[in-house]
């Protein structure tokens, strides 16, 4: 995947999203990315270091990536089921694509100093 | 660098939620992604993802070659360096429109929107989107496609829908290519539809050789069946 160009643009959307603070407050980034969302934490981590390596005001900045798992919905029966093994069937036995968690790659928490 | 300075004295302490605030990057791609659907209304665009040398190119030529006559046919073709995918399909004489990524791993919607300046495509009704070869990251990408078509070898192996699951749970359909090679190599077209069918229940699974011309008719009468619903504004698939 291409986590460089991702953690870039991490930090260009929180930037974004707190226009008026400094880099230097930002105390921990947390990401939430999906199990199906192709991205691998420890990747993220390496490219984070090698993107503040050369960016004074990120460094006392951490990146915290949590890894959500894929839930679907199942139309029929309503109930939630966590999809192991990439298979996309509902405890019932109805297979269903119905993802309510697990797709998405998301900024959830910024903390500050 | 200018050292950034503080514009407001309520600077955030502690926590922010945020939301789940989507990554501007993916955000902004369904902006565009949405722009091109609006754009063109009554051309099928179809999304075509496999990884490096499934038969891509090929299956494009000959998808061409038959459907002269009876659809209008154009392609953008993404690649992260060199023109010779374009080349390859004007030869047989394919309105073809060479993307070229510069080192990048999958195509974003802006290129297309940006492509779409660059390519004729009056009264075409098909245009196919032959994406960078690579089965992870094109998938996380709208293209403002109305199908996904994912092509996978029969050399690849039978194993990759659950390696690459992301990819074959966002397409619609699944190509199985090369089909005249499957005497000699171990891969099973129904263990293939079995695991494609766990990550996407919905998929259908067609199996073609561009060579030999194996279910390259089914093919092409399934691509002129998905241009007509989209003439008519229904929904495709």
């Amino acid at each position: 995947m291409h986590e460089i160009y991702l953690v870039q643009n991490v930090l260009r959307t929180v930037e974004e999203l707190f226009p008026d603070t400094p880099p230097e407050k930002i105390k921990c980034i947390h990401v939430r990315a999906g199990e199906l969302s192709n991205v691998q934490p420890i990747l993220m981590q390496n490219a984070f270091q090698a993107v503040v390596q050369d960016d004074a005001r990120y460094q006392r900045t951490k990146l915290k990536v949590e890894v959500t798992p894929i839930l679907i919905q199942c139309s029929a029966c309503g109930k939630t089921t966590q999809v192991r093994n990439y298979t996309f069937v509902c405890e019932c036995g109805r297979p269903s694509k119905n993802i309510i968690q697990g797709d998405e790659l998301q900024l959830h928490d910024v903390e500050f100093y | 660098m200018e050292p950034v300075k503080p514009k407001s004295n309520r600077a955030p302490v502690g926590n922010i939620p945020c939301d789940n605030t989507t990554l501007n990057l993916l955000k902004a791609n369904d902006f565009v992604a949405k722009a091109i659907r609006d754009r063109l209304p009554d051309v099928l665009v179809v999304n075509v993802c496999s990884s490096p040398g499934s038969g891509k190119t090929t299956l494009m030529q000959e998808t061409g070659k038959r459907l002269r006559g009876k659809l209008n046919m154009a392609v953008l073709v993404g690649d992260p360096e060199t023109e010779r995918d374009a080349i390859r399909m004007r030869d047989v004489g394919i309105n073809a429109l060479q993307i070229v990524t510069g080192g990048m791993c999958h195509i974003e919607a802006q290129m297309i929107l940006q492509a779409l300046d660059h390519i004729n495509l009056e009264g075409v009704d098909l245009l196919f989107i032959e994406n960078v070869g690579n089965l992870v990251c094109p998938a996380a990408f709208d293209l403002g496609e109305d199908l996904r078509v994912t092509v996978l070898a029969s050399t690849e192996g039978d194993d990759k829908p659950k390696k690459y699951p992301r990819m074959f749970h966002t397409s619609e359909l699944l190509l199985v290519s090369k089909s005249d090679l499957l005497p000699y190599v171990p891969f099973s077209v129904d263990a293939v539809t079995q695991d494609a069918r766990d990550v996407n229940p919905d998929i259908q699974v067609m199996t073609i050789s561009s060579l030999k011309g194996d279910g390259l008719d089914a093919w092409c009468n399934w691509l002129v069946e998905q241009v007509n619903l989209k003439k008519k504004n229904q929904k495709v698939v």
